[in-house]
């Protein structure tokens, strides 16, 4: 039925260690072009270690394992060039940065991912109609262009914000790390919308979170259940369902009989 | 006799400073004077064994004599030196003041709303004026080189603002190093009328091939309801050393808005001194230090609650890369009876290499009850978490750290009314910090 699906992303055997500890014991995951994978677990599983390591936080140490992204080593690359070859990581707290301008971010951005793909620098009009247009569809106000960086936003208009970044980015692989926590139903709505808005054949996503509940409007195609490093147990979407009911320990337990 | 005695084992310094008093022919101000080269004698140059000059080591200057720096021809002065922080923007005037001394031309003494007069002249026709602002305040270790600067200025710029100007005044200081170890010692007194506003930038910059020693005094009184904003930009040469203070008096609800700008000079010791002595009487200080190279920079503030409903707030962003180091000390004291007296000190740091080092202390002395005094100081490198963010969405790490470097400074710059000193001020402390190309970009 299906064509042939690219690969996007492999994770092989990955251990993290971080400030000694051992966060991630053997990570395995596959993701095809063109999926939509929920990464679930308990508080303190790893979730957010793979998320930070993925988008090449360097305070992480990876002591064995590989990633590939498209085909490249990617920890053999640094952040920067990470998100420029289409990486983008959703932060769980978007940091505040006072004094550098939200839209100025975004076009450095922007253009940093075009000047790498060979491509000239977007024009400064075609660029604020194009951030106005996505600020509209994820209903944010336009006192967000004159702010700093997530300076004085809500948790929920950083959430917003996040994923506004994404829809200007366009990246092929985003990891949305709890980009559904401490949102209201309204908030929940608006942030899928925008998260399937980027659905398409050529890209992926990988959604980290806690909740089922983000899951009933952005539909995976495989959910993974991370607990104590290790992905422990997969399946569709029926499985986050099984889980928001049964609770994590249903799963801990069942793998041990 | 005591002062002649702390002369045969004072330093060369203080010697050369006490034959420049020997050498000053007598004048309407005398007594005062006196009283301070007394002063000043029996004391001697600060040391590090003083409370505010923990962290600067006078003894290489204390070893050097020094004498008076000449009275420049405003011709001698090089046109390139006369730069204006305010390029072509409208002013009230630009003064220029070479080695201490004020080169007017007559139709400035007639900008509408302030008298421009030399303190010299004034001395002859109206001393009763400037004795006002002369006397000798206290024997504090911050105020050394003020006693000096009493005792030895030859001239200096009086400014009485009258009524609400609008366009800014310029005062260009040069300091001209023609001569091996000159001195000069500038005075401005600025007195601003009751109801009356001003905005008065103050420029140092030094030419020539020697290394001048500048020590100036800056005295400010606000009368009540006056309004000022006052900036001192210090933009001299590698090789000098700057010793400046700026007093500042302030009368019932009157407002200052001070600017401390440190953008060069080997050496820079910048104090200022605010007594909110009346009620209702406000303060905003605002300092931006940088260091770079092996450069010294010393800021010392100590601002008075002296009165009720009296309120400060200091912000300083201090920024030390290569092997320079930075210092901000500042002081708030709260008198007795001063209720309801408002203070905030905060002072953020910012390290941009593992050699140069920067010292805050903040400090509260309350005298008085239902008092709100917050104080808070932090020294740091560039926060990781914000760094870590921008490479994620993509920037390259040297776009990253300008763009943090820029914003840290933010804070003290958008505080700034007048658009060209600001663009000015940004543009010089920008070409100090590393990556300017990039910085000049954010611009």
């Amino acid at each position: 039925m299906a064509t042939e699906r690219t690969i996007l992303l492999e994770i092989n055997d990955l251990t993290v260690r971080v400030a000694g500890k051992e966060i991630l014991k053997g990570v395995n995951l596959k993701v095809n072009a063109g999926e939509v994978h929920a990464i679930m677990g308990p508080n303190g599983s790893g979730k957010s270690t793979l998320a930070q390591v993925l988008a090449g936080r360097e305070d992480y140490e990876v002591t064995s394992g590989s990633v590939s992204f498209e085909g490249r080593d990617l920890l053999a690359l640094p952040a920067e060039e990470r998100a420029r070859a289409g990486l983008f990581l959703g932060f769980q707290y978007p940091v505040e940065i006072p004094g550098v301008n939200n839209v100025y971010l975004l076009k450095a951005a922007l253009n940093a991912k075009r000047k790498a793909a060979g491509e000239p620098e977007v024009d400064a009009y075609d660029f604020l109609a194009l951030i106005k247009q996505k600020m509209k569809f994820m209903q944010m106000s336009e006192a967000f262009l004159t702010r700093g960086v997530n300076e004085g936003f809500s948790g929920g208009e950083k959430k917003r914000n996040e994923v506004l970044q994404m829809l200007v980015l366009e990246p092929k692989l985003a990891i949305l790390d709890e980009t559904d926590s401490g949102l209201d139903i309204d908030a929940l709505k608006v942030v899928s919308k925008g998260v399937n808005s980027l659905r398409d054949p050529k890209r992926a996503v990988v959604l980290v979170t806690h909740y089922q509940r983000l899951l009933d409007y952005v539909i995976p195609d495989q959910v993974h259940v991370l607990t104590g490093g290790r992905i422990v147990k997969s399946g569709d979407k029926s499985l986050a369902q099984e889980l928001e009911r049964r609770g994590y320990d249903w799963v801990l337990e069942s793998r041990v009989a | 006799m005591s002062a002649a005695r702390q002369t045969s084992s004072a330093s060369a310094a203080v010697r050369s400073f006490e034959a420049q008093w020997q050498a000053r022919a007598a004048d309407a101000l005398r007594p005062v004077r006196e009283q301070a080269m007394q002063r000043f004698l029996k004391l001697g140059l600060p040391s590090q064994r003083d409370e505010t000059w923990r962290y600067t080591d006078l003894r290489a200057l204390a070893s050097q004599s020094f004498v008076d720096a000449q009275h420049e021809a405003l011709g001698d002065v090089q046109p390139d030196a006369v730069q204006s922080l305010l390029d072509g923007a409208p002013r009230a005037a630009t003064l220029l003041m070479v080695n201490g001394f004020p080169s007017l031309q007559p139709q400035q003494a007639a900008i509408d709303g302030m008298e421009i007069q030399s303190i010299r002249e004034m001395s002859v026709r109206d001393p009763a004026v400037l004795l006002r602002f002369l006397a000798p305040a206290s024997d504090a270790d911050q105020r050394r080189w003020v006693l000096l600067n009493t005792a030895l200025f030859r001239d200096g710029l009086y400014l009485k603002i009258t009524r609400p100007l609008t366009a800014p005044l310029l005062i260009l200081h040069v300091a001209t190093g023609d001569g091996a170890n000159a001195v000069a010692h500038p005075r401005v007194i600025i007195d601003a009328c009751p109801g009356s506003s001003a905005t008065i930038i103050e420029h140092h910059v030094a030419q020539g091939a020697h290394a001048p020693l500048i020590n100036s005094n800056t005295h400010i009184a606000l009368a009540r309801d006056a309004r000022l904003e006052h900036y001192r930009v210090f933009a001299t040469t590698a090789a000098a050393t700057h010793i400046d203070s700026v007093d500042i008096q302030q009368d019932q609800s009157s407002h200052c808005k001070q600017f401390t700008v440190v953008l060069g000079g080997g050496l820079v010791r910048a104090t200022l001194e605010a007594n909110l002595r009346q009620p209702g009487a406000s303060l905003d200080s605002y300092s931006l230090l940088v260091g770079h190279e092996n450069r010294h920079v010393d800021c010392v503030n100590i601002v008075t609650h002296g009165a009720p409903r009296t309120r400060s707030r200091q912000t300083a962003r201090a920024i030390a890369s290569d092997h320079s180091r930075v210092i901000f000390n500042s002081k708030v004291i709260v008198n007795a009876g001063a209720i309801n007296a408002d203070s905030q000190q905060s002072c953020r740091g910012l390290l941009l290499s593992p050699t140069a080092e920067i010292d805050t202390r903040p400090q509260l002395e309350i005298h008085a009850d239902e008092v709100k005094c917050a104080h808070g100081a932090t020294t740091g490198r560039l926060d990781p978490d914000m760094l870590f963010y921008m490479l994620s969405r993509g920037l390259d790490r040297a776009t990253a750290q300008s763009l943090l470097v820029y914003a840290f400074l933010a804070d003290v710059l958008t505080g700034m009314s007048v658009t060209a000193a600001r663009s000015a001020i940004e543009n010089a402390l920008i070409s100090q910090l590393p990556d300017a190309q990039l910085l000049r970009k954010f611009r």
